[in-house]
């Protein structure tokens, strides 16, 4: 770390900053009057209006929804029935599904009979699709979906239910109750989340469009139904008012989390009001929102309907699988206790009331009951992260824009000047030739191929910007194909639609039609993409889509897209659609070349996890929305997508020194690291500034590139069982109330690291959460810190990142800088032991080639590394497969350089050497120890020197 | 004994490698540092002689040192650096010790070109290094199988090409700096010989005007005494005042004509600007942050929703202005001879009513207030100069003595003006030896992308447009500065190295930004040449531009004219 300077320095580096922090100019906000609140989209108005009429009827209100019990059926895991919704002059039918699941989930489906046979009439002689939109599982399921062999119908349902056993050992039961229609979820005999408990279940079924004669009023207010208008925009509405909405109770709990994307807190907040509450529920209609606020219930880029909710040893969640726009309204009530039963305390219900604009209601029910297996099981369904090439976890250097190929290339020679590592550098839209992707602008990038060769030598990659806005423009190949092949996005009246995006008039790729999949594959080859080289990798950004003179900067809801559904139908499952194509086109540009894809999106749905990474969009160089990245960062990794990070320094406007140095301690922290800035912004790539602020970045991003065993194993587990990468403390410790609201510290991976940046002007301190009372040892210096329940305040001056390791922890680090993480494939390792209570230590270790699918059979490496009774042993984790000797064989030469074991036994001074025993060896050697005695409260740590074990191989090192 | 594979490696390239000439040092190890390095039996760390490893330490790729000179030849103390996230474990015992490299560097001997240092953290990496390890020694350990040959002929014989080259231009800088030298010399002698001969000119120009100033004395007092010997005879005051009243009409109409030019002038530019907004306000992108482009569109919208009839054109008015324009005679405007052929006694300032009167009314109305209307708002616009008071009628005699003496005056300024120019072009800062002089207002231009920068030396900088050629000044001379450069010296330290500047600020101003403003930095070059243009920030631009005359030497090869404001 830094030595510290002379007191003048700092003062006047000190007033400098305050000199310069008063003169930026706050204040920017977003546009309110771009985008729709709730009284503003017909359907939420709607249903508010609906759940406002519930709870002023109060005991009078009954839901008019009832489950025909003569129609209930149970089959192979799945109860099937159909509900009847009464009404003032008919009977609807909604046919009933509710699935029990291997996995332990529920899923739950309301369809629409009419709908359903397609027995509707159409306004404006639509050609859109009748049915109620039922395709968004194609682009957001992948498994999970095997029923229950051992559900059962409980013979001894009380009359009026029909209740199922389900789930691992019979635990969990579903109580359905015909009239109305409800379902109580039960774990262990107890409720923890009720359906339409509240009897706010709403589907607006269809209805033709009555033409009252003049002054006859309708019995409902019908202004929303037919037609809406907003910002000089009139959605034709074809099929009438078909919104569906549900309540789900989750009695005695007060904490929900997830739904992203939103700039709040982790721990989501009320939203009808009050003191600290919204009065606006959370949206998610995925929008390109330009200068968004902080605290806010309002809709960002991507959109994941998956909420958890949590109480002292109980996870239990939820997840709503539509694509058309949603909110969530939250409320919490608190029961009093009852004065005469001692020791009963207030219990807090989350109540939550979804609704949709279209579509199915088709809900998951978890009942978990610990956040991983809510992670697990949600994994199952929608995928797991993917496991990225090792670039990607690495440093990336972005800009709007690096202006041509030798700038790049100047860019690159900087970061070897000054011996700062990185992995890839990015090319905003400038790139292209007049906007046009695929294409290279011929003045500034004259020479692409000799830039990425350039690029190459030290194993680094560039990624380009691809959107899916198409340039309208004669004798453009892309647009010509397009158009000849149909492929584009069309309005109401089935012509080709067009909007306005980066390149003025476009058009938009329509990524639903496998055929346009085939085509988008074929343009990433490297002889259709000229100039791209395999080091080459794709974003793909403005993907809501944005479209800038849309209604809320997005397509109108009655465009039409593949399989004649409507934009409303589908809007949220639009952004991964375009992924997903990118994702094919990049597994094999070349014949035989299968690689991992490396994508970034803007916009997202529950199943992005599966293919790309995302960023949380066009942040503000402002302290605010430094911390506000930590909770976003958190609650998109535990909503199933961990692969996310925020532009370190702040997009928009240009950072001072101290926000950039924290912003790049902060950006360390998050699984995808990127720094990223607005054209109109100062340069500031960390050698551009000065002393000792260059220094102590420097540091940060080495201290990345120091831990990326540590990450890439974090990547591993999250690939394999959809434990998020960063994780939050209630994650960490479910049982202790203390930490549940606690985010803005965070937890790498299961080594035990524990990290809380600083995100407040000014400060020298941070207070860290210690949940338990393990020994907490400070990472740069072996400061200990113990006691549990309580914040301990760690020193944080500006060249320090407060982190520290918790005891019971083997971390595997590299500790020698190189230019770039490939470059790094052959370095040994180092592992610091950290001993817990009982004198034990794990961790665990996954390394592959970082770049191909080997990894799926067998190319790879998995240790798990354990100290117990004063032995350190190495034992294999991983399944053999057929390439497991060759890459075994290539990593032979890499070995373990170095052992630090921090506080060890105070009999090890005696100590000079320990005993190594590699399996295979003949015989056992000797490596040295080296003891050094406690100083004040740092401990006493010790050092093996060159036990030279081989990463791959079986061993123990005895003390 | 298990042998790891990079000892292995160690010990057979070791022995390759060494095979003929006897190993003289450790690997990595230049000639410099070989004295630390000759015990075989222990080794001391070179920055911390306390620390003593055995020799069989050195090498090891096990980091002993806390100055990591126990491994010249490996990568394993490639982290001690102030860069690194170091931790107590890496400075044992001792938590304040400050870690910093003992050594440059990992020695590449590159036999057949020269010995250069490479940063340890590029030792084994997998990389052939060959721009500071021609001789592929960076890789020996043959990580995943890297092999870099020796190509150090061909990098040898290709330098020493290059640096012959390099020798030979520098040698031509040098000549051209002194041409220079000998350039800005003269051009300063010219200029202290011109301040001289202007002083010489100017007393000259001095007595002129004091004669000047007494010959108009005295017609002035002729012209008192012709005034008042001659009172009204033959001519009534009427007829003096319709000869003042047509001067002044005539005055009137030629303003009026040169005003309603202007004002079309004016209103085609408006239009013009008006189109430009339009176009500008349907195309533009509502979603660029760009605040000023946002205000700019807001107050064009406030604007183009007043009515601003005032400014549009009008036939009637047009028309009125046609008549007005037209010279005065007997069937239009006044009949000036009638007037001046009347003699009356009336008092002077009654006539002046009368006159009015008869002229058409709305005329007179007209003329004065469009006169005025427009000239107010000319001038307010700074189109047109707010005028001089008129010269009052005189006769000729004293006319033309006070143009003969106004005439002089401005001679006498003029020459003032010119050595005040000349005193301060020789204040003014040229450089060392005022070489900059010799440069200045020659241009050079650069292709880059889009647009082709130019410089013109202490004139200005330029950007112009390679479609449609518009040009856009990016700054015009202020100031010669320094500015501290990091570079890299050859241990891969950066150092800061102070180069020459040249600032031109206060260019064309920027959307929502700042004026255009470039500092060009000089390197010592054959040609004047532009190398590199950036745009540091928004506006702000920075040109590396080489010119002989930031080479080093030269200055005291005689023939300049040094002077001790220079040496300041």
């Amino acid at each position: 770390m830094a030595r510290s300077r002379p007191a003048s320095r700092w003062t006047l580096l000190f007033s400098l900053v305050v000199l310069l922090g008063c003169m930026v100019i706050p204040g920017w906000t977003v546009k309110h009057e771009n985008f729709k609140t709730c009284a503003q989209s017909g359907f939420c108005r709607r249903n508010r209006d609906f759940a406002d009429n519930a709870s002023a009827k109060g005991e009078a209100w009954s839901s008019p929804y009832e489950l025909d019990p003569a129609t209930v059926h149970f089959k192979d895991g799945h109860l099937t029935g159909v509900l009847i919704k009464t009404t003032a002059n008919e009977k609807v039918l909604l046919p009933l599904t509710v699935s029990f699941l291997e996995s332990g989930a529920a899923r739950v489906v309301v369809d629409e009979e009419k709908r359903l046979k397609g027995d509707i009439e159409l306004r404006h002689d639509s050609k859109a699709n009748k049915k109620r939109y039922d395709e968004a599982e194609k682009w957001v399921i992948v498994g999970g979906l095997e029923v229950s062999k051992s559900a059962t119908l409980n013979a001894q349902a009380e009359t009026g239910f029909t209740q199922v056993l389900y789930g691992p050992g019979d635990k969990f039961q579903a109580v359905i109750r015909h009239a109305p229609f409800g379902v109580d979820f039960q774990r262990d005999g107890q409720t923890h989340v009720q359906l339409n408990h509240q009897g706010l279940l709403n589907l607006e079924h269809w209805r033709p469009k009555v033409d009252r004669p003049e002054g006859e009023e309708a019995g409902e207010d019908e202004s929303t139904w037919w037609e809406e208008t907003f910002g000089g925009n009139t959605d034709s509405k074809p099929r009438g008012p078909e919104s569906v909405g549900l309540d789900i109770t989750f009695p005695g709990y007060d904490h929900v989390f997830g739904i992203p994307e939103h700039a709040d807190s982790l721990s989501l907040k009320e939203t009808r009001g009050g003191s600290g509450n919204h009065k606006e529920p959370y949206r998610m209609y995925n929008s390109d929102v330009f200068e968004y606020e902080l605290n806010s219930p309002m809709t960002l880029y991507g959109a994941i309907p998956f909420m958890q909710a949590h109480r002292k040893s109980s996870t239990v969640g939820v997840f709503w699988l539509n694509a058309a726009e949603t909110w969530v309204d939250i409320v919490k009530s608190t029961t009093s206790p009852n004065p005469l039963s001692l020791g009963a305390s207030s219990k807090t219900n989350t109540q939550t009331h979804w609704f949709s604009e279209a579509g199915r209601i088709d809900l998951f029910v978890f009942l978990g009951p610990s956040p991983k297996e809510i992670s697990k099981t949600y994994g199952e369904l929608t995928g797991y992260t993917q496991l990225p090439q090792h670039f990607a976890i690495g440093y990336h250097q972005c800009r709007w824009n690096y202006v041509t190929d030798e700038d790049v290339k100047e860019v690159d020679a900087k970061f070897d000047k000054y011996q700062i590592p990185y992995d890839v550098i990015w090319l905003d839209l400038e790139y292209t030739d007049d906007r046009k992707y695929f294409t290279w602008e011929p003045l500034t990038f004259p020479n692409p191929t000799g830039m990425q060769e350039k690029l190459d030598e030290s194993e680094r990659k560039l990624v380009v910007l691809i959107d899916p806005h198409i340039k309208k423009e004669e004798g453009y190949f892309v647009q010509e194909e397009l158009n000849k092949k149909n492929f584009a996005v069309r309005n109401k009246d089935g012509d080709v639609y067009e909007g306005w995006c980066w390149p003025g008039a476009s058009n938009w790729v329509d990524c639903f039609n496998p055929a346009v999949i085939s085509w988008w594959n074929s343009l990433h080859k490297y002889d259709r993409f000229k100039g791209s080289l395999s080091n080459l990798f794709i974003w793909n950004d403005m993907n809501e889509p944005s479209v800038f003179n849309g209604p809320e900067t997005t397509m109108p809801k009655d465009n039409m897209h593949y399989g004649d559904w409507e934009h409303r139908d589908i809007h949220n499952v639009n952004g991964i659609t375009l992924v997903n194509a990118t994702y094919q086109a990049l597994l094999e540009r070349k014949k035989g070349e299968v690689r991992r894809p490396f994508i970034l999106t803007r916009s997202y749905y529950a199943g992005a996890q599966r293919m790309a990474a995302m960023w949380t969009g066009d942040n503000q160089a402002t302290w605010g929305h430094l911390a506000a990245s930590l909770p976003m960062v958190l609650n998109n990794g535990i909503s199933g997508f961990p692969f996310a990070g925020a532009d370190v320094g702040g997009f928009f406007h240009n950072p001072d020194k101290d926000l950039l140095t924290r912003w790049y301690q902060a950006g360390i922290w998050y699984p995808f690291f990127r720094a990223h800035a607005h054209i109109d912004t100062r340069r500031r790539e960390p050698y551009l500034i000065s002393e000792p602020h260059r220094t102590i970045i420097s540091q940060a991003i080495r201290l990345r590139y120091q831990l990326l065993p540590a990450w890439y194993t974090a990547f591993h587990e999250a690939s394999v069982n959809g434990i998020p990468i960063v994780r939050p403390q209630y994650y960490v410790y479910p049982d202790d109330e203390e930490g549940f609201a606690i985010d803005d510290q965070l937890y790498l991976g299961a080594t035990g690291l524990l990290a809380k940046p600083v995100v407040a002007e000014n400060a020298n301190t941070a207070d860290i959460y210690i949940s338990d009372d393990e020994k907490y040892y400070d990472y740069f210096d072996f400061t200990v810190y113990q006691g549990a329940g309580k914040r301990h305040t760690v020193p944080a001056p500006q060249e320090k990142v407060p982190l520290l390791i918790q005891g019971g922890h083997i971390i595997p680090r590299k500790d020698r800088p190189r230019r770039s993480s490939g470059l790094m494939r052959w370095d040994p390792y180092t592992l610091v032991v950290t001993l817990d209570k009982n004198g034990e230590a794990d961790g665990s270790l996954y390394v592959d080639d970082g770049e191909t699918f080997n990894y799926e059979r067998g190319g790879y490496i998995h240790r798990r590394f354990h100290f117990r009774e004063s032995v350190l042993s190495s034992e294999d984790l991983g399944a053999k497969g057929p390439k497991t000797a060759e890459y075994l064989k290539t990593m032979d030469g890499v070995t373990v350089e170095r052992v630090v074991i921090v506080d060890p036994p105070k009999e090890w001074r005696e100590k000079s050497s320990v005993t190594v025993v590699e399996d295979g060896a003949k015989t056992s050697s000797a490596a040295p120890l080296e003891y050094y005695k406690q100083q004040g409260k740092k401990a006493s740590y010790a050092v093996v020197k060159k036990p030279n074990v081989g990463i791959g191989k079986t061993w123990r090192i005895e003390f | 004994m298990r042998l790891p594979q990079s000892l292995f490696l160690l010990a057979v390239a070791g022995s390759t490698a060494h095979a003929s000439d006897k190993p003289t040092r450790p690997r990595g190890v230049a000639p410099e540092f070989s004295k630390f390095y000759q015990d075989s039996a222990a080794f001391t760390c070179i920055s911390h002689p306390a620390i003593q490893i055995p020799f069989s330490s050195v090498n090891d790729d096990f980091c002993d040192c806390p100055d990591g000179s126990d491994e010249p030849g490996t990568s394993a103390c490639s982290h001690l650096s102030r860069n690194s996230p170091l931790t107590v474990a890496d400075r044992p015992g001792n938590d304040d010790l400050e870690l910093t490299l003992a050594l440059p560097g990992f020695y590449c001997k590159n036999k057949g070109h020269r010995p250069s240092y490479i940063p340890f953290q590029r030792i084994n990496d997998g990389i052939c290094d060959y721009e500071q390890c021609c001789d592929g020694s960076d890789e020996w350990a043959r990580v995943g199988g890297t092999k870099c040959e020796d190509r150090c002929r061909e990098i040898g014989k290709r330098w020493r090409k290059e640096e012959e080259q390099r020798q030979k231009s520098m040698t031509a800088a040098l000549k051209q700096k002194k041409a220079l030298l000998v350039d800005a010399g003269r051009q300063q002698k010219e200029v202290e010989d011109h301040i001289v001969r202007l002083e010489a000119e100017i007393k000259g120009a001095e007595v002129k005007v004091q004669n000047l100033e007494a010959d108009l004395k005295a017609a002035q007092e002729q012209e008192r005494k012709l005034v008042r010997t001659k009172p009204g005879k033959g001519q009534g005051k009427i007829h003096a005042l319709a000869g003042l009243a047509k001067g002044r009409v005539d005055e009137l109409r030629n303003a009026l004509v040169d005003v309603r030019r202007q004002r079309d002038e004016t209103r085609e530019r408006v239009k013009e600007l008006e189109d430009i907004l339009s176009t500008f306000k349907t195309e533009y992108n509502p979603n660029f942050n760009d605040e000023g482009v946002k205000r700019a569109v807001r107050s064009w919208e406030d604007y183009a929703a007043r009515d601003l009839s005032s400014g549009d054109a009008n036939s009637a008015e047009d028309h009125d202005l046609d008549e007005i324009s037209k010279a005065d005679s007997e069937s239009s405007g006044v009949h000036w001879e009638h007037w001046e052929n009347e003699d009356d006694g009336c008092g002077d300032s009654n006539i002046l009513y009368k006159l009015a009167a008869y002229l058409p009314p709305f005329i007179v109305n007209f003329i004065e207030d469009k006169v005025i209307f427009w000239r107010t708002l000319f001038e307010e616009h700074g189109i047109h100069p707010k005028p001089n008071e008129d010269p009052s009628s005189e006769s000729k005699a004293v006319t033309e003595a006070r143009d003969a003496l106004k005439s002089a005056e401005d001679s006498l300024n003029d020459l003032k003006n010119k050595i005040r120019d000349h005193q301060a072009d020789l204040e003014t800062d040229y450089g060392t030896a005022s070489i900059f002089r010799a440069l200045k207002g020659q241009c050079i231009s650069k292709d880059s992308g889009e647009y082709t920068y130019e410089h013109c030396f202490l004139d200005q900088t330029k950007q112009v447009q390679k479609k449609g050629s518009s040009s856009m000044n990016m700054g015009r001379f202020r100031s010669i500065g320094t500015k501290s450069v990091e570079e890299i010296n050859e241990a891969g330290e950066v150092i800061s190295v102070d180069k020459t500047t040249l600032e031109y600020t206060n260019g064309q101003s920027c959307w929502n930004g700042p004026n255009r403003s470039t500092t060009v930095i000089l390197e010592c070059g054959e040609q004047n040449e532009i190398l590199k243009t950036a745009e540091d920030e928004k506006c702000v631009y920075s040109m590396i531009v080489t010119t002989p005359a930031v080479c080093p030497g030269g200055e005291q090869a005689g023939d300049t004219a040094p002077r001790a404001k220079d040496e300041l």
